[in-house]
């Protein structure tokens, strides 16, 4: 079953006098439980891309269906809500609360949610953070953890909300090779483990080995779905 | 909201700088407003307690053929038209629930002559039923000097020190002492003291009534009673004499309850109802005046000398104006309109005006400084509200990245906003509510100063001579809802930002 059905999709920016074409009529399918790779150079438009797929981008042009509804028609509040329940996010930047501690920041979608009991929150979180390997980390904040462990961090709280996708731009770029690695055994043992969708974008070719699927961009088009 | 909180409050603490810089804004704020509040309520329970209770009353009637509302203190000597009706007027008010007590008096500028000079000075004198009025204005003045005035006592008067000192000593060169008293030597100026040996002194003063539309005012010669002082706002207040409403109606040339009394002849009547167009009637055929007119005329004064005097009704004379105290809590327009409608209905020619109109400019003096405070007290929002809206956009702007990363997760608009104005309204609780308590704790200590002056000005600022701000329960509730105001409004425009920071803003900006 397809996860993600874009077709024709355009998205441009502004630019002072000038107009981005950053995606120039990308079709894409991604089936469920897949763990997909984006590849391509800088600024062509693998950002933007997973940004569109995400709902934190708008397209400009073309059809969006995320778990077959289509979204490029939707309101804020409606896309806020696909957000928190049907997709999990995992930055660049690691981009925790700063403030709260690893469990609390794990929980927070949670939360947002006002769907569960705080013990099955509670419960939920602690395993999350137990599969990704910082049991003994629950009780710090994210300023004393290392990248690496904020990543962790990140992709216990993409995937606390068993979202059916979850998306990661570039998930490595801040890390060394080595726990670079780390992170991507990771996902791909959660994507194992919880069935969920990924989708990361990379321009390091060293990361394609652990994609089971390769998508590569260029100039805002799909060159070559693999 | 528990989650809201939590970051919010935790932002507080991790952003600690910028706390600081609104948690002080707020306070100081929250501090000057609960004295500005304080200092109006003291104001107005003062004016209340030292105007409204001791000198005017809530409300005045004054003549409807009055131009000016303004009929003490007026400046330029215009004189308060009279009031003939005081008997319909006196059924009218004593028909209204709403009022607690009225008394009738005169109020005028008069001259204060001095029989070897041409150049007058002038005073304002207050004729009333002095028992009546210790009853309407308990314990309103004291003497310094002398006595209060008895029941029934006439030409006499009471001065204040004010008048004693700068409209008669400075103007006149006469030091003014009570019948029957010797000269205090305490109570001298200190020019008076320096100039002692050549001091006139004189226990009775001479003065000569102004009021439009009488021709008749006669030079009475009052003997002095008392040298008074008000007990509040002695400078302002001072400058009103106070006699017996007889004696006042006679210096001001007013038809008192004694003329009524007198059994006028037939031919005097005659005259005295002759209107102003009928003048002609004095050359018509019934013959006024007599060949033996010089021998009748003497008959008559011996006559009108001789007549029998009816039981005299005070309230028959003429007044200017009426004093009316309201029942505690009964608001001004609600009196207003609903006396104002009695009166004309029962045509008795008379208007109500509140005490701070008839005050003129020491009521308009009076809104004009609670206005000012209340200004000022604005402004203070305006200025906290302007620093605390800067700081906290630019919190909002900072923190971009971790809004926006909330905003990719699925936090809604409705969250964001909520988690900052939470951090403002925990800041505006901490520190305004501290602000708050340190003014009530100030407002309540300032009394013991007992901070006094003699300035007019800074007096009704007072509300009286002694500074006593005040703060009772609704007071504080006013100054928690304006802080609650200026927490609203200052975090609106922060909310705003933070609301519409999107996940593509964190991105962009990582």
């Amino acid at each position: 079953m397809n996860i993600i059905e874009i077709n024709q999709l355009f998205k441009e920016y502004p630019l002072g006098n000038t107009t981005v074409h950053a995606l120039r009529g990308v079709d894409l399918v991604v089936s469920e439980g897949d763990f997909l790779s984006i590849v391509g150079p800088s600024g062509s438009g693998k950002t933007t891309l997973l940004n569109v797929i995400g709902c934190i981008d708008f397209a400009t042009k073309g059809s969006v269906k995320v778990g077959g509804r289509e979204i490029t028609a939707l309101n804020d509040r409606e896309i806020t809500d696909i957000r928190l329940n049907k997709i999990g996010f995992i930055f660049q930047t690691f981009n925790l609360i700063p403030v709260l501690d690893v469990i609390e920041n794990v929980e927070f979608p949670l939360l947002l949610m006002k769907k569960h009991s705080a013990s099955e929150i509670r419960s939920r979180a602690e395993k999350l953070i137990d599969e990704v390997g910082l049991k003994e980390y629950t009780k710090h904040r994210p300023a004393e953890l290392s990248g690496g462990q904020r990543q962790r961090v990140a992709i216990a709280r993409a995937l606390v909300t068993n979202p059916d996708i979850v998306l990661a731009d570039e998930p490595t770029a801040n890390l060394d090779s080595v726990t670079g690695g780390q992170i991507l055994e990771l996902m791909k043992e959660m994507n194992k483990i919880e069935k969920t969708t990924f989708i990361f974008s990379t321009h390091d070719p060293n990361v394609l080995k652990y994609a089971n699927n390769i998508t590569k961009i260029r100039d805002g088009l799909i060159e070559k779905s693999s | 909201m528990k989650l809201m909180l939590k970051i919010a409050w935790r932002n507080i603490w991790r952003h600690k700088g910028k706390s600081l810089v609104i948690g002080v804004i707020l306070f100081i704020g929250a501090l000057l407003m609960t004295l500005g509040n304080g200092v109006i309520a003291g104001m107005d329970a003062g004016i209340r307690k030292n105007v409204v209770n001791t000198f005017m009353g809530d409300l005045v009637l004054i003549a409807d053929k009055q131009k000016s509302d303004n009929i003490f203190f007026n400046m330029m000597g215009t004189s308060v038209e009279s009031i003939s009706s005081y008997g319909q007027i006196k059924t009218v008010l004593g028909s209204q629930d709403y009022i607690e007590c009225f008394m009738p008096a005169g109020e005028n500028v008069v001259m204060i002559l001095k029989e070897d000079e041409n150049s007058p000075s002038y005073a304002y004198l207050m004729g009333v039923d002095f028992t009546q009025y210790q009853k309407m204005f308990p314990g309103n003045m004291k003497p310094l000097e002398g006595r209060l005035l008895n029941p029934g006592e006439k030409h006499g008067i009471l001065v204040p020190t004010h008048i004693r000192n700068e409209h008669i000593y400075t103007a006149m060169g006469v030091w003014i002492i009570p019948e029957g008293e010797g000269v205090a030597k305490e109570n001298l100026t200190k020019e008076a003291l320096e100039n002692f040996q050549n001091i006139t002194f004189s226990s009775s003063i001479v003065m000569m009534g102004m009021a439009s539309g009488s021709n008749t005012s006669t030079d009475i010669r009052f003997g002095v009673k008392g040298i008074v002082k008000y007990n509040a706002l002695n400078t302002i207040f001072g400058h009103f004499c106070v006699t017996d409403i007889e004696s006042y109606r006679e210096c001001l040339g007013y038809f008192s309850a004694g003329d009524q009394a007198v059994e006028v002849p037939k031919e005097e009547q005659k005259l005295l109802n002759m209107g102003g167009s009928d003048l002609d009637s004095m050359f018509g055929s019934e013959q006024l005046i007599v060949p033996n007119a010089r021998n009748k005329g003497a008959g008559l004064e011996h006559k009108a000398a001789a007549a029998p005097v009816k039981e005299t009704n005070i309230e028959d004379g003429i007044y200017n104006l009426v004093f009316i105290k309201l029942q505690h809590g009964v608001s001004y327009p609600y009196a207003l309109g609903r006396l104002n409608k009695a009166l004309e209905a029962a045509k008795t020619g008379v208007r109500a005006v509140t005490w701070n109109k008839a005050a003129g400019p020491i009521g308009s003096m009076t809104l004009l400084i609670k206005g000012a405070l209340f200004v000022f007290v604005t402004l203070l929002f305006c200025v906290a509200v302007i620093i605390i809206v800067n700081t906290l956009t630019m919190t909002a702007l900072e923190r971009t990245s971790e809004i926006g990363m909330m905003r990719a997760i699925g936090a809604r608009k409705s969250f964001i906003g909520g988690m900052f104005f939470g951090e403002t309204a925990v800041l505006s609780a901490v520190f305004g509510g501290a602000g708050i308590a340190a003014g009530i704790v100030i407002v309540k200590f300032i009394p013991f100063f007992h901070i006094t002056t003699s300035n007019d000005m800074v007096q009704l600022l007072y509300g009286g001579d002694v500074f006593h701000p005040i703060l009772m329960i609704p007071d504080i509730a006013v100054t928690t809802v304006q802080l609650l105001f200026v927490t609203v409004i200052a975090a609106l425009y922060p909310v705003m930002v933070a609301r519409n920071i999107t996940p593509l803003d964190a991105i962009q900006r990582d």
